[in-house]
């Protein structure tokens, strides 16, 4: 239309010919059809802002469990390559299994924890959550003294120091319940628990239906909003499959047990981080460990929402 | 004929639509939507796990500056040290001790250095049933008061453990007493806490009359 055609002539002079289009008409036509399709392109802008398109290679992707140990790798591989284009860092992926012979299960003291966050940010750190906007496992709930009420606890508190005076903290993160409804409602088994106790999640298995947030009692699961921000100085090159390898936009994450180093031997990063020695990690078949000692002889008094069912792994308790 | 100025009709008006929605992109005409303040990265102190302070074994250990612990370089071996209490029997601290909080307790019984500190030699420690020990063997002596929390400590409960829940597949650390307790004044000293969550839809600039209208 707007390079309309240079012949000053009318339309009615020219005398269409029977056997086909005039030059006029193919050249409007064209003209038309050219700028109709530049158009649509240019309206269709918007989707030059999506990223992460899917592959072939990740569309045939067999189920975590289906696959071989030579599909794991392959995985792994792909997996190592995407995460040294998109952040410039090799790092090493791995696939852990659980060990036989271990359940985990997390201890909390609310008499110690003195309410720092130091265990949100070590987490965020350690488990590559998105830094902007911000996704992070644990919540730091202020409480005042005297009720077990969560409806009163507030966890944006910004207090100049810690612990103040009658509160308490308590500190709220996946539980890794023996029963878990966010396994129950997976419409794609994309999340299952293992048999060392922890509730696991495939990413490439996730369609992002968020049931799962909506099942879970204690608010543990994060979604992805958008696609994860990391600065690469502050990767963490030591992945796992399951655990804290980048995580793309449109799935569900969360609380882990830091799979990453717990299946390999080590505490959790919100163990060693925190100063006050208030959380406690460890194998609960194991007698001699940390945690089958406070379970003997503290007073482990709750399970967080016991009423629910969902018998969680994770339980807190008090010095004295 | 009829028909066919139809069809051109509807493709021009397609072909207007699209011009009109590919400007409206191009020129970005509803504007972006409205950002958010972004994020800051949370200062490393917050993530490294260091503990509260440090105690002369985690200097030993680091091979660390420890001539603090030289008592001698000071006091003399032949002179015994007398302690000096003001009328109220609090104890005067020399001014070579004026940075030591004496507040162990909530009573004052604790308002004499060789309760834990060996007179015969500064450099060691001792427990109320006479043990000598050394300076970086502080758990036993604190032990030798605080037993339960000391039982706690021993099975890895009380305090930080660091290193591998799983001692087969490699080594752990337990942090002794004065890692985080300054024995002159054990309470856990308070702290400012790391930065609280950033809400995904935060107004990017929210004036503080429409914060209070709220």
């Amino acid at each position: 239309m707007s390079d309309s055609s240079p012949n000053p002539n009318p339309d009615s002079a020219q005398k269409p010919p029977e056997h086909g289009q005039s030059r006029r008409d193919f050249l409007r036509t064209s003209a038309v059809v050219a700028t109709g399709v530049a158009a649509l392109a240019a309206a269709l802008a918007p989707l030059r802002d999506l990223k992460d398109f899917t592959t072939v290679e990740k569309f045939l992707q067999k189920y975590y469990k289906e696959m071989t140990p030579q599909d794991m790798e392959k995985v792994l591989d792909r997996i190592r390559r995407e995460v040294e284009a998109q952040y410039g860092v090799r790092p090493t992926v791995q696939d852990l299994k659980p060990m036989n012979g271990v359940e985990f299960v997390y201890c909390l003291n609310l008499t110690r924890c003195i309410g720092c966050r130091k265990c949100v940010h070590a987490c965020v750190a350690e488990n590559n959550q998105s830094r902007d906007p911000e996704i992070q496992y644990i919540r730091v709930l202020r409480m005042p003294h005297g009720s077990l009420d969560l409806e009163k606890g507030e966890h944006n508190y910004d207090s100049e120091q810690v612990p103040e005076k009658n509160y308490f903290y308590m500190p709220i993160q996946c539980q890794q319940c023996r029963n878990p409804a966010c396994v129950k409602v997976c419409p794609t088994k994309a999340t299952w628990q293992d048999k060392d106790g922890i509730t696991v999640i495939d990413y490439d298995w996730c369609i992002g239906c968020r049931y799962c947030e909506a099942a879970c009692p204690y608010f543990a699961r994060r979604f992805n909003w958008t696609r994860p921000t990391i600065p690469k100085d502050r990767l963490n090159p030591n992945m796992a499959y399951l655990g804290n390898r980048p995580r793309r936009q449109g799935v569900m994450e969360k609380c882990h047990f830091c799979i990453q180093r717990t299946r390999a031997g080590r505490y959790p990063a919100c163990v060693e981080v925190c100063p006050a020695g208030a959380r406690k990690f460890g194998n609960v078949l194991d007698p001699e460990s940390e945690v089958s000692y406070i379970l003997r002889n503290k007073r482990v008094f709750i399970q967080l929402k016991e009423e629910v069912g969902t018998s969680p792994r994770f339980y807190y308790y008090f010095d004295v | 004929m009829n028909s066919r100025s139809k069809t051109s009709t509807v493709l021009v008006v397609l072909t207007l639509g699209f011009c009109f929605l590919a400007c409206s992109f191009l020129l970005n005409l509803w504007g972006h939507p409205a950002l958010r303040a972004p994020v800051p990265l949370v200062d490393l102190a917050f993530i490294e796990p260091s503990t509260a302070r440090l105690s002369a074994a985690d200097l030993i250990k680091a091979k660390a500056d420890t001539s603090n612990f030289e008592c001698y370089t000071c006091h003399d071996k032949k002179n015994p040290v007398k302690i000096k209490y003001d009328t109220n029997e609090m104890i005067i601290l020399p001014t070579e001790h004026q940075d030591l909080k004496m507040g162990h307790g909530r009573h004052n019984r604790n308002n004499n250095c060789f309760n834990c500190h060996n007179e015969k030699n500064l450099e060691s420690l001792q427990t109320r049933d006479g043990r000598e020990l050394k300076i970086e063997e502080s758990p036993q002596l604190c032990g030798s008061c605080h037993g339960p929390t000391f039982r706690d400590w021993e099975a890895g409960v009380h305090g930080r453990v660091s290193g591998y829940w799983n001692r087969a597949m490699g080594g752990f650390e337990r942090k002794t007493c004065p890692s985080c307790h300054d024995p002159h004044s054990p309470k856990f000293p308070p702290r400012k806490p790391a930065p609280g969550p950033h809400a995904l839809h935060t107004a990017v600039a929210s004036s503080p009359a429409e914060q209070e209208h709220h």
